[in-house]
C-alpha cells in the first residue's frame, strides 16, 4: 500500500439516539450520545485499544466504522478514501472493495458463525463474494487459512459445536483474514474464552499484525489484555474520548481521573498488593441524563467548578499525549 | 489483607471430602467433580479458581446439594457444623439453605424475582425461615439494605429490580444472603457480571462485610485477580480435580503445580510493558482442557503440561503436603499416584 | 499474495453429522416423536397404497343391492359396511390421500404465505412491520368455519354453467385453499419473530460485514436457520388441517366426490347406534392422523429446540 497517511482516521464521529419521543403514551424522550464526536487515528501495523466500561460507546464506535450501524456525524476516512458516503451509497463494487480491508472479529465466536454451516463453508464466503474469479484457488486458501490460524485444514468440515471456544475465534479470526485486510476491528476477541486460552489467541493476534502487517482497533474492558496488545490506548467515558496516548505512557502515568479510577479498580494477582485504590462514588450515569460540563465531575475526585460548567476539549500536550480535562494528574 | 490465622486444632466450619458429580448425558457419564476436597475455616474466605468445566461451579452447588439434572452427586461427604449434608434428609435440606448456608449469583438481574418488589422476596425469605413475622420483616431487611450501602433503604424496599442499576442489584442480593445470619455464603462469581468500577466496589463492600461480621466464604471464579484481592485460602482447580490449594500468598508466590504456574505465568499484566526491548509474547498454555466425558487416564493436565512424564499419563496424582497449609496433587512434587 | 498455495483440503475421514442429522439423533430418542413419525408414515403409506390394500372399490354400493348396507363386519367387509352400502374399510383406506392432500396442500399455502409475509415484517421492521403483523391479526380473528362454510356454498352455485365446474374436486381444492389462506398467521408470527432474532444475530452481522448481499443473508443465513421452528408449526398445522376439513365435511359441505373421513361421519353418525362401525372407523382414523401429526411436531420440537423445554 502507497497511502503515507494514516490507516484509519476518525474524525469527529457521532452516533446519537433519540429514545422515548414516539409513541402515544410515553412523553419522557431525549438524545442519547451513544459516541460523541470521536476523534482519532491509527497506523499501519499500529493497535489502538479503545477501553472503557458497558454504555461508553466503545462497540458503537465500531460498528459506526462498519456502517453495521448509520453515524450521526462524522468522517472515517480508511487509507484515505472516506468511506461513510461510500456505505451510504451502497454501489456493490466499491463497498466490497472497502470490506475486503477492513474486517471485523465478534465478541462471542459461538454466535458469531452461522451453526449451521461447516467451518468451510463459513471461510468459503468471502471467497465466493470477494474472489469470485478465483474458484480454482478456494479450497487452497481455506486450507492456508486454517493453518495461519493454528487449525488443521481437515477441520473445513467440522460444525462451529464442535468445537471449543478458543477454536472458533480462531475461525472467526480466519473468516476475517480470508480476503487480506489491511485493518481489523477486534470486539472484545478473547473476554468469551478461558483463561488458559486466552493467552493463545493473543499470541495469535499478535503474531498475524507482524507478519501480516495489519492495523488493529482493539476494543475491551479487560485492561490487562490492552496493554499486551496495545501500541496506543483510548479511553472512553460515556460516549466521549478522554484520555489517549501510547500504551506504556497511558498505564504508567494515566492522567485523567477516569483513566486512574478505572486502572486502580482492576484487582491485582497479588494478595500483597499494595496497589493504591480510588473509589468512585457512584455508577455511571444514564446516557439520557448525562451531566453538563465534563461528563465525569460527578464520580470524579477532583473536581472543581469550572468542570461543572465548562466541557473539556481533548487536546494534546507536547508529548503527544491526548487528554481531555481540567484539572488532570 | 485481613488473614485470619486457621488453627490447626479446631475444626473446620465445612470440609468437602471425595466430591464426585456426574452428568448423566446421553452420550455418557461426563466426570465433572471427580473426586474434590476443600475446608473452609470459621471467617474464612476460600477461593475456588478455574476455567469454565473445572468442575468449580458444580463443587460449590453440590455443597447444597442443588446440582441441576442430569448432573448427580455420586460419592463424597459434605461436613457442616457437626453434620454430614449430603447425607440429610431433603426437608431438612431446606433448613439449611438460605438460612445456614446462603448463595450470591453472578446476575443479580436474573437472580432476583422481576416481579416482586425488593422488600416483597426478601421478606419472603425471612418469614419461610421463621427469622421474622411478616410485620418485622421490613425493618430488619432495611437494616440491611443499609449495611450493604443502599441509601434510602425504605423506599428500595418498595422499588423492584428492574428500577435498580446492576451493581445495586448485586448489593441487594448480597443483602438477600446475609438475611438469615448464615454462616457460610457461596459467592459463584459475584461480580463477573459488573463493569470494573463497580465491580471494585461490590468487592470493598464484601471485604468489609467480612471484617465487621466475621463472615465465612467460598468464592467461586475464574478471576485471579478477584481471588488475591479476597481469599485467605486458595483451591485451584482443573477438569474436576482440586490441582492445588494452600493459602492465598502460597499460591500467588511460591506456587507448586504446573497448572497453577502456567496459568499465573499466561495472564498478561497491567503492571508489566509488553514492548520496551522487542515484543513479547505471553507463555500460553498450548491446547486446552480435556473432555470430561472419557477423561485421560493419568492427571487431567498432562497433556499441556511442560513436566509431564509417562507416569503423569497413566496414574491419577492425589494431594500431598508440601508445606504448611500447602496441598499439591502432582507426581512430580511427591505426590503419590493413583492408578485410575 | 497466494505464493504458496497449499494442497487442497483432503477429505474427512467420516463426515460429520449436519444439524438435520444431530435433529434425527434427538428425535429418535423421543418416543412421542416416534411413535407420531410412525403413524404419519402409516397414513402416508395407506395414501400411497389404498388400491392395492383396498378389499373393494370404494364407489361400489353392491352391498346396498344384496339387502347389505350396515352390515357387521365379516371376512368379506372386515370393518362392515355403512349405510350406503359402501365397504368401511376400502372408504377409510381411500380417505387417507384426502387427508394429506387437505393437510399438505392447506399447509404449503399457509407456509409459503406465512414465512413470506413473516420474514419481510420481520427483516424490514419498522411500518412494514406493523401493517402486516395488524393484517395477520386481522385474519387471526376471522372465524374461519363460517367463512369456509359460505364460500364453499356460494362458490358452489357460482361455478354452475361457468368452465370451472368441470375441474375435479373443485370444492375440495376450495377447502384446501381456504385453509391455507386462514391458516398462516401463526406461521407469520413464528417467522416474523425467527427473523427478527437472526437479522440481530451476531453471524448475519459478521455476513454483512464481508459484503453479502441481502438476498444471501436471507436465503443463506436466515431462512435456513429459522427452518426448524418453523418445521414444528407446519407438522401442527397438517393435523389442524386435516381435523379442519373433517369438520367441515361432517357438517355437510365437503366434496361429495371425494371420499374423505369427516364426510363418512357425516353419512353415518345417525346410524351410531345400529352400525358404529360406519362412523367409529373413521373417527379412529382422524385421530391416528391428527394425533400422529401432533406428537411429531412435539418431537420435532424436542429435536430442534431442545433448549426450550427441559
Amino acid at each position: 500500500m502507497s497511502t503515507a497517511g494514516p490507516l484509519l482516521q476518525v474524525e469527529k464521529l457521532s452516533k446519537h439516539y433519540s429514545v422515548g419521543s414516539r409513541g402515544l403514551f410515553r412523553r419522557s424522550g431525549g438524545t442519547i450520545r451513544a459516541v460523541d464526536d470521536v476523534s482519532f487515528h491509527l497506523r499501519v501495523g499500529e493497535t489502538l485499544g479503545l477501553v472503557g466500561e458497558s454504555g461508553c460507546g466503545k462497540t458503537t464506535t465500531a460498528r459506526s466504522i462498519l456502517h453495521l450501524v448509520q453515524p450521526t456525524g462524522g468522517t472515517v476516512r480508511f487509507e484515505g478514501e472516506d468511506i461513510l458516503p461510500v456505505f451510504a451509497a451502497g454501489a456493490r463494487p466499491d463497498v466490497l472493495r472497502i470490506r475486503s480491508r477492513l474486517q471485523y472479529v465478534f465478541q462471542d465466536p459461538t454466535l458469531a458463525l452461522n451453526p449451521r454451516w461447516t467451518i468451510g463453508e463459513t471461510l468459503r464466503e468471502p471467497l465466493r463474494i470477494h474472489w469470485p474469479g478465483r474458484r480454482d484457488q478456494w479450497e487452497a486458501r481455506i486450507a492456508e487459512l486454517l493453518g495461519l490460524v493454528g487449525l488443521e485444514p481437515q477441520h473445513a468440515w467440522r460444525y462451529p459445536h464442535e468445537f471449543s471456544g478458543g477454536q472458533r475465534q480462531r475461525v472467526g479470526i480466519a473468516r476475517a483474514l480470508a480476503v487480506e485486510p489491511r485493518l481489523l476491528i477486534l470486539d472484545e476477541p478473547v473476554s468469551s474464552l478461558d483463561i488458559s486460552v486466552r493467552a493463545q489467541i493473543l499470541n495469535l493476534l499478535v503474531s498475524l499484525q507482524q507478519r501480516l502487517g495489519l492495523g488493529y482497533l482493539y476494543i475491551s474492558h479487560d485492561l490487562a489484555s490492552v496493554r499486551f496488545v496495545s501500541s496506543h490506548v483510548a479511553v472512553m467515558y460515556l460516549g466521549k474520548l478522554v484520555e489517549m496516548a501510547e500504551v506504556d505512557a497511558i498505564f504508567a502515568r494515566p492522567r485523567h481521573h477516569y483513566t486512574r479510577a478505572l486502572l486502580s479498580a482492576i484487582p491485582v494477582p497479588d494478595p500483597d498488593s499494595t496497589q493504591p485504590r480510588i473509589a468512585l462514588q457512584g455508577e455511571v450515569p444514564s446516557a439520557l441524563r448525562r451531566p453538563a460540563g465534563c461528563p465525569f465531575h460527578p464520580r470524579c475526585p477532583a473536581a472543581r467548578t469550572v468542570c461543572r460548567e465548562v466541557e473539556p476539549r481533548l487536546e494534546e500536550d507536547e508529548f503527544g499525549h491526548r487528554l481531555a480535562c481540567h484539572n488532570p494528574a | 489483607m485481613p488473614s485470619i490465622p486457621v488453627s490447626a486444632s479446631s475444626p473446620p466450619l465445612l470440609r468437602a471430602e471425595g466430591l464426585v458429580v456426574h452428568f448423566h448425558t446421553r452420550d455418557g457419564v461426563v466426570r465433572a467433580v471427580d473426586g474434590v476436597d476443600f475446608e473452609v475455616g470459621r471467617g474464612e474466605t476460600l477461593g475456588i479458581v478455574g476455567e469454565s468445566g473445572s468442575g468449580k461451579t458444580i463443587s460449590s452447588l453440590a455443597l447444597l446439594r442443588l446440582v441441576p439434572p442430569p448432573a448427580r452427586i455420586e460419592a463424597g461427604r459434605v461436613l457442616f457444623e457437626g453434620e454430614d449434608l449430603l447425607a440429610l434428609p431433603e426437608t431438612a435440606m431446606t433448613r439449611v439453605r438460605g438460612r445456614r448456608i446462603s448463595m450470591i449469583f453472578q446476575n443479580p438481574a436474573t437472580s432476583l424475582n422481576p416481579i416482586l418488589s425488593v422488600g416483597a422476596q426478601l421478606s419472603e425469605i425471612l418469614v419461610w425461615h421463621g427469622m421474622a413475622t411478616k410485620r418485622e420483616a421490613p425493618e430488619r431487611i432495611a437494616e440491611l439494605l443499609r449495611l450493604v450501602g443502599l441509601t434510602d433503604p425504605a423506599a428500595r424496599l418498595r422499588q423492584y429490580p428492574h428500577e435498580l442499576s446492576g451493581g445495586m442489584r448485586q448489593r441487594v442480593g448480597i443483602a438477600r444472603a446475609l438475611l438469615c445470619d448464615p454462616s457460610l455464603v457461596l459467592a459463584d462469581e459475584p461480580t463477573t457480571a459488573l463493569d470494573v468500577t463497580i465491580q471494585a466496589q461490590i468487592l470493598d463492600l464484601l471485604a468489609e462485610l467480612r471484617a465487621r461480621l466475621g463472615m465465612s466464604m467460598v468464592l467461586v471464579t475464574h478471576d485471579m485477580g478477584v481471588v488475591a484481592r479476597m481469599a485467605d485460602r486458595i483451591t485451584v482447580m482443573y477438569a474436576g480435580r482440586v490441582c492445588e490449594s494452600g493459602s492465598a500468598r502460597t499460591i500467588f508466590h511460591s506456587p507448586q503445580h504446573p497448572y497453577t504456574r502456567a496459568l499465573l505465568d499466561s495472564m498478561p499484566r497491567l503492571d508489566r510493558s509488553y514492548r520496551s526491548g522487542g515484543r513479547q509474547l505471553l507463555p500460553a498454555i498450548a491446547g486446552r482442557p480435556p473432555g470430561l466425558l472419557n477423561p485421560p487416564a493419568g492427571c487431567r493436565f498432562a497433556a499441556r503440561c511442560p513436566e509431564a512424564t509417562a507416569e503423569c499419563r497413566r496414574v491419577l496424582p492425589v494431594q500431598v503436603a508440601v508445606g504448611p497449609d500447602h496441598m499439591v496433587a502432582c507426581l512430580r512434587r511427591g505426590s503419590q499416584g493413583m492408578a485410575a | 499474495m497466494d505464493a504458496a498455495i497449499p494442497a487442497p483440503l483432503p477429505a474427512p475421514p467420516v463426515k460429520p453429522p449436519g444439524i438435520w442429522r444431530q435433529g434425527w439423533y434427538r428425535f429418535r430418542r423421543n418416543r412421542g416423536g416416534m411413535v407420531g413419525l410412525g403413524l404419519v408414515l402409516l397414513v402416508v403409506l395407506v395414501a400411497l397404497a389404498c388400491p392395492f390394500l383396498a378389499p373393494h372399490d370404494p364407489g361400489d354400493q353392491s352391498a346396498m343391492l344384496r339387502g347389505g348396507a350396515r352390515a357387521a363386519p365379516s371376512w368379506l367387509h372386515p370393518l362392515g359396511t355403512d349405510r350406503m352400502g359402501y365397504d368401511v374399510l376400502s372408504r377409510v383406506l381411500y380417505g387417507a390421500p384426502t387427508a394429506l392432500a387437505v393437510g399438505l396442500g392447506a399447509m404449503a399455502i399457509a407456509s409459503l404465505v406465512g414465512i413470506v409475509i413473516g420474514g419481510i415484517a420481520g427483516y424490514v421492521g419498522g411500518l412494514l412491520d406493523e401493517v402486516l403483523m395488524r393484517f395477520a391479526e386481522f385474519f387471526l380473528v376471522i372465524p374461519v368455519f363460517v367463512v369456509i362454510l359460505a364460500v364453499v356454498r356460494l362458490f358452489g352455485i357460482i361455478v354452475v354453467g361457468t368452465p370451472l365446474e368441470k375441474v375435479p374436486h373443485l370444492n375440495l381444492l376450495t377447502i384446501i385453499a381456504l385453509l391455507g389462506l386462514f391458516g398462516w398467521p401463526p406461521i407469520a408470527r413464528m417467522a416474523r419473530a425467527e427473523f427478527l432474532r437472526l437479522k440481530q444475530a451476531e453471524f448475519v452481522e459478521a455476513a454483512i460485514c464481508i459484503g453479502a448481499t441481502k438476498r444471501d443473508i436471507l436465503l443463506r443465513h436466515i431462512l435456513p436457520n429459522a427452518l426448524p421452528s418453523l418445521i414444528v408449526l407446519v407438522a401442527l398445522g397438517i393435523g389442524g388441517a386435516v381435523l379442519a376439513e373433517a369438520m367441515v365435511s361432517f357438517l355437510g359441505f365437503g366434496d361429495p366426490k371425494a371420499i374423505s373421513w369427516g364426510q363418512m361421519l357425516y353419512f353415518n353418525y345417525e346410524a351410531l347406534k345400529v352400525a358404529p362401525w360406519g362412523s367409529l372407523a373413521p373417527g379412529v382414523a382422524i385421530f391416528l392422523t391428527v394425533l400422529g401429526f401432533n406428537l411429531l411436531a412435539d418431537g420435532l420440537t424436542d429435536a430442534f429446540n431442545p433448549r426450550l423445554r427441559q
